[in-house]
């Protein structure tokens, strides 16, 4: 149990992925300008991302193991990926209309996300069990939600914020993300992880 | 040459399985559209260009079937288009309905217009206008520098003779141009009524007449011709937009100045 928590708070505050590892940079400033859609963008990475990582998860290992293909993870992942956001988007448009709804856009959107991807190669190689992998994409999608909601929180203040004309819009964005990333940086090592 | 054989079947299983499955839950989860939204789509220009406010045509035919948008509210279709759209939800298209675009009330052009001083200074509007009026002698005319121009997303205004002139089929009455503009002589105005007046000088006539060849005086003629429409408020003619559109060609052909077009 404990090193489940371990894993989910190396993955939530440690190795942030947007704010340490960098990855899946472009939504981070792409839809971090309101609080609503972060919000939407984060629910949607939580879902897509904790379902992504359990099914790569069995096709590598009941698939790709078995038959000695591991070389051939990033067509089969990608494969399984988009199949399954697509699945995801006719379940839900039909089971799920208000869901749908609010996640809108970012469904389709995060199919080709790199942080999807990224954590289900992440997960393959931390050599992570299946419940282990399933605790570690939760972890890498919180702590995306955390820092594009914190960071669209300091992005809708410095909008309004006596900007130099130099600095206003997407230089600005970047200080205040590495910033943040400093930050970040203060958890390392905490609980020593 | 096993491992070849066996990526290609294991990859190609995998895909088929994937395909077969999209292609079930495809045909299990199918949302019954509405198929007013098709009917929409079907009489719409279908160029997505987006000027409604809506991601593509067929977001915009949703949107008004959830009452979201007007359903006049496709710019490039215009009112044909709004009839017809009108006609798949059954509503009329009221009676004061009609494009707007956006209009200039100056009619001086770089030859008419007379300078007190040299602006030589940054060449915007905005900035002129600060300096003691850009030099011009007028204090509402246009300076001439094309603040409009620069900031119109659809390439409808075009500077001729130091006069923005707008093209009615590109323009979207988007506003863009209203608010660039430093001395507030554009405005939107329902296009095809038939008259704008091209001066927006509140002096008295006598100034004006100094100052200006195609300026408002301030008569009073076109009030006399057609008192429904044109009203004489502070030495300037307006055209009230909320009239039913009619021929004004009695006050236009009237206008000493000629400045009502």
């Amino acid at each position: 149990m404990t090193e489940l928590l371990g894993i989910f708070f190396a993955a939530f505050l440690i190795n942030n992925i947007l704010l340490i590892r960098f990855i899946a940079l472009c939504s981070f400033f792409g839809v971090s300008t309101k609080l609503e859609t972060s919000l939407g963008m984060s629910s949607a990475v939580i879902f897509v991302m904790t379902i992504s990582s359990a099914v790569s998860w069995v096709a590598y290992h009941s698939v790709l193991v078995p038959f000695h293909l591991e070389f051939l993870r990033t067509a089969v992942f990608i494969l399984t990926i988009a199949s399954l956001v697509q699945l995801e988007e006719l379940y839900l448009k039909k089971m799920i209309p208000s869901l749908y709804r609010a996640m809108g856009i970012y469904l389709p959107l995060i199919t080709t996300n790199c942080a999807i991807l990224a954590v289900a190669f992440l997960a393959i190689d931390y050599k992570y069990s299946f419940i282990q992998s399933l605790v570690y994409s939760l972890g890498v999608s919180g702590g995306y939600s955390l820092a594009i909601i914190l960071f669209a929180y300091l992005r809708e203040r410095t909008a309004l914020a006596p900007v130099p004309k130099w600095f206003q819009g997407y230089p600005i964005a970047f200080m205040t993300a590495a910033l943040m990333s400093l930050a970040f940086l203060g958890f390392t090592r905490m609980f020593g992880l | 040459m096993t491992i070849f054989l066996t990526s290609i079947v294991v990859l190609g299983i995998l895909g088929f399985i994937f395909a077969a499955l999209l292609a079930l839950a495809a045909d299990y989860f199918k949302v019954e559209a509405d198929p007013k939204v098709a009917a929409i789509v079907a009489v719409l220009p279908g160029i997505n260009c987006g000027a409604c406010g809506s991601a593509s045509c067929y977001n915009f035919a949703e949107r008004v079937i959830h009452g979201e948008i007007a359903f006049s509210g496709c710019v490039v279709g215009g009112k044909e288009v709004a009839e017809k759209v009108g006609a798949v939800m059954g509503v009329e298209l009221p009676a004061g309905y009609h494009k707007k675009v956006a209009a200039v009330h100056c009619g001086a052009t770089e030859k008419i217009r007379q300078r007190i001083n040299r602006y030589e200074g940054v060449a915007k509007c905005a900035a002129a206008n600060l300096v003691s009026g850009g030099g011009l002698a007028c204090s509402y005319g246009c300076l001439g520098f094309g603040d409009c121009d620069c900031v119109c997303p659809f390439d409808a205004i075009e500077m001729v003779d130091g006069l923005p002139q707008i093209d009615p089929r590109k323009c979207t009455a988007c506003g863009k141009c209203v608010t660039a503009c430093p001395r507030k002589i554009i405005s939107i105005v329902p296009h095809e009524f038939g008259a704008v007046v091209a001066c927006s000088s509140k002096d008295p006539g006598a100034v004006v007449r100094k100052i200006c060849s195609v300026g408002c005086i301030g008569c009073k003629i076109c009030e006399k011709e057609l008192p429904e429409i044109f009203k004489v408020v502070d030495n300037l003619a307006v055209v009230d937009y909320t009239q039913a559109p009619r021929d004004c060609s009695v006050a236009i052909n009237k206008c000493p100045t000629k400045c009502i077009k």
